[in-house]
């Protein structure tokens, strides 16, 4: 009986199917342009090796602060190192370091959010008190109290990231999960005997999809921003590690010999958090009914 | 209003007890011992044992949470390892740094946020609301750390026009940490103001305005402005916390004597008691503003404490 509910899920809420949904997505420029920019951004972090012909640590002070050239596109930093082979090598960090962040910060959140919004009472009060008092920081102010109590390191930025991230994502998913819960086609599937864990996942969850899709995009933008902001403040990636925001930490110094060393690495940052947010914007207004009004 | 207002501070107890668990518990579960810290690693043990003694820290956990508790309302957060001052004159010293450069970097933003904001949405697809738009989505994509040291690069290095970092007296010392907090501040105003002006000018009111004959100036600033002003109220308030985050990296840049730089100072030394105060001073300031967002909300929107009653 549930299984037969499935197919009609959204019917009457004016949702679309996936297909019309992906339709109104490849039509939105902005998502277009986004998404193709990231796509660029991740294959370049993906094939680092065969794309940097440097190698991103190794040394060599006779070459060093020199400005971009035909050997070294992006130039060289203090130490001599390639700067293109260490800012598409940090490519590779930073997006991994914004996907565990928003992975676990989904996981936890989206879990809190799910369970709060879908039985309600005093598990709901109880989560969403929670949540409202890790919401009482600004998010790069959690993570920075909770790096500096588990000490610097990249690990420890990724799980204070997600932590500090995580309310949002419990938000979004209750509000998600409130907006379907007191429809007839979960009362018909309580009706039919569906389970609890079931009627979650198949009709409670992929409606609550699209909000979330959203909200990860955008707060991948800002968890890329907050772990490079960690790293600038030396409570992240160590050096020598290539990553984007402890190399314009370590550069800072000789801004007045060769600027390039941080106007690259900040670039990088800024061309990854404005195709995310691109792509946020994008996927909201073609995923989300009161955006198309 | 006054049932209105006290509904919303009994809210917030729950909320600051529970953010005063989680200060408490930064301190506690830091790997190390507070003791050794303060004394060094070479301190003789009858002096270690007579200072874990006075702090309470062979206590069971909850008791010495509650002693803190108490101090803490008493404004007694302990004092500094590195300066043995106490820290709420360490964090009172350097208020009034954070706070205006907060303050200044709140008005220039909303003295550009919302007038781009509503040119944008008066004229949506034109080449003024592309350069906007993509003005403010660069604004609140770029690192605020990346900035400033554009800024610097630019201002001081290359054109000599402004100091570097300090704050030894005159305006020319604001302008780079200003404008830095600023703009992210300004890009989420002008895409907020932008978002709620265009669906204001939807509105039935606004067309009841224009068919009133109402000239296109007043429609625009007395109807449609004014309602699509509450959630930018919300933006300015929610930016204010923001800029409370965004001051801890630009005081570090430029060397600002504020609350920020106070508290990457502490983390860098281990100064646990000192990164408490100010991660609690954070949280209030946050949580007070954002009631005065609440309750200017209601204010100025009845329909909000309609709800409450």
């Amino acid at each position: 009986m549930a299984s037969t509910l499935a197919p009609q899920r959204g019917a009457g809420l004016g949702l679309d199917t996936r297909g019309q949904l992906l339709r109104r997505v490849m039509r939105n420029r902005k998502a277009l342009v986004g998404g193709v920019c990231l796509l660029i951004i991740a294959l370049a972090a993906i094939f680092a090796d065969v794309i940097a012909v440097h190698d991103p640590y190794t040394q060599n002070l006779r070459n060093r602060l020199q400005p971009p050239s035909g050997e070294h596109w992006l130039g060289t930093d203090q130490f001599g190192r390639d700067m293109f082979a260490r800012i598409v090598h940090g490519a590779r960090i930073s997006l991994r370091v914004g996907f565990v962040s928003v992975g676990l910060a989904l996981l936890v959140g989206g879990t809190m959010g799910l369970l709060a919004g879908y039985y309600g009472g005093w598990l709901e009060s109880i989560l969403m008190r929670l949540v409202d008092i890790l919401l009482a920081l600004p998010s790069f102010l959690l993570a920075l109290a909770i790096v500096s109590t588990l000490g610097p390191s990249l690990t420890n930025v990724m799980i204070a990231v997600g932590i500090a991230y995580t309310p949002g994502f419990a938000r979004v998913m209750r509000s998600a999960v409130l907006s379907v819960r007191q429809l007839d086609y979960v009362a018909a599937a309580q009706a039919a005997g569906a389970s609890d864990l079931r009627i979650m996942f198949r009709h409670v969850v992929p409606n609550a999809l699209n909000p979330m899709i959203v909200h990860a995009t955008l707060a991948l933008a800002g968890s890329i921003l907050s772990a490079a902001g960690l790293s600038f403040l030396g409570m992240g990636a160590q050096p020598p590690t290539p990553e984007w925001g402890s190399m314009l930490n370590s550069a800072r110094s000789f801004i007045r010999a060769a600027h390039h060393v941080v106007t690259y690495p900040g670039l990088a940052i800024m061309i990854t958090v404005l195709c995310l947010n691109l792509l946020g914007d994008g996927l909201r207004d073609a995923l989300d009914p009161r955006w198309n009004r | 209003m006054a049932q209105f207002i006290l509904k919303r501070i009994l809210v917030l107890v729950p909320v600051l007890l529970g953010v005063s668990v989680i200060v408490f518990a930064l301190l506690y579960l830091t790997p190390g011992d507070p003791a050794l810290l303060m004394l060094g690693e070479h301190a003789p043990p009858e002096q270690y044992r007579a200072l874990r003694e006075k702090l309470g820290l062979d206590d069971p956990v909850h008791i010495q949470y509650l002693r803190w508790l108490w101090r803490a309302v008493q404004l007694d957060l302990g004092d500094s390892i590195r300066s043995s001052r106490p820290v709420v004159e360490e964090i009172v010293e350097r208020i009034p740094g954070t706070v205006e450069l907060a303050v200044l970097s709140v008005l220039l933003a909303t003295f550009i946020g919302i007038p781009a904001g509503v040119i944008s949405a008066t004229r949506p697809n034109s080449w003024l609301d592309n350069i906007f738009t993509v003005l403010a989505l660069g604004g609140v994509s770029m690192p605020v750390f990346w900035q400033a040291l554009m800024l610097i690069i630019i201002f001081s290095v290359n054109l000599g026009w402004l100091p570097p970092s300090g704050r030894l007296g005159g305006w020319e010392y604001f302008v780079l940490p200003v404008v830095t907090l600023g703009t992210s501040a300004a890009a989420s105003i002008t895409r907020m103001t932008r978002a709620t002006m265009l669906e204001a000018i939807h509105e039935d009111y606004v067309r009841t305005a224009r068919a009133k004959g109402l000239d296109e100036r007043r429609v625009i600033y007395r109807h449609a402005l004014r309602n699509a002003l509450l959630p930018v109220v919300t933006v300015i308030g929610l930016e204010f916390g923001n800029l409370m985050a965004g001051a801890v990296i630009t005081e570090t840049i430029f060397a600002w004597p504020g609350i920020g730089r106070l508290a990457v100072d502490a983390i860098r030394t281990r100064d646990y008691p000192v990164v408490q105060g100010v991660v609690m001073t954070f949280a209030l300031s946050y949580v007070l503003i954002n009631l005065i967002v609440d309750l200017l909300y209601a204010y100025l929107d009845p329909r909000l404490r309609v709800r409450y009653h």
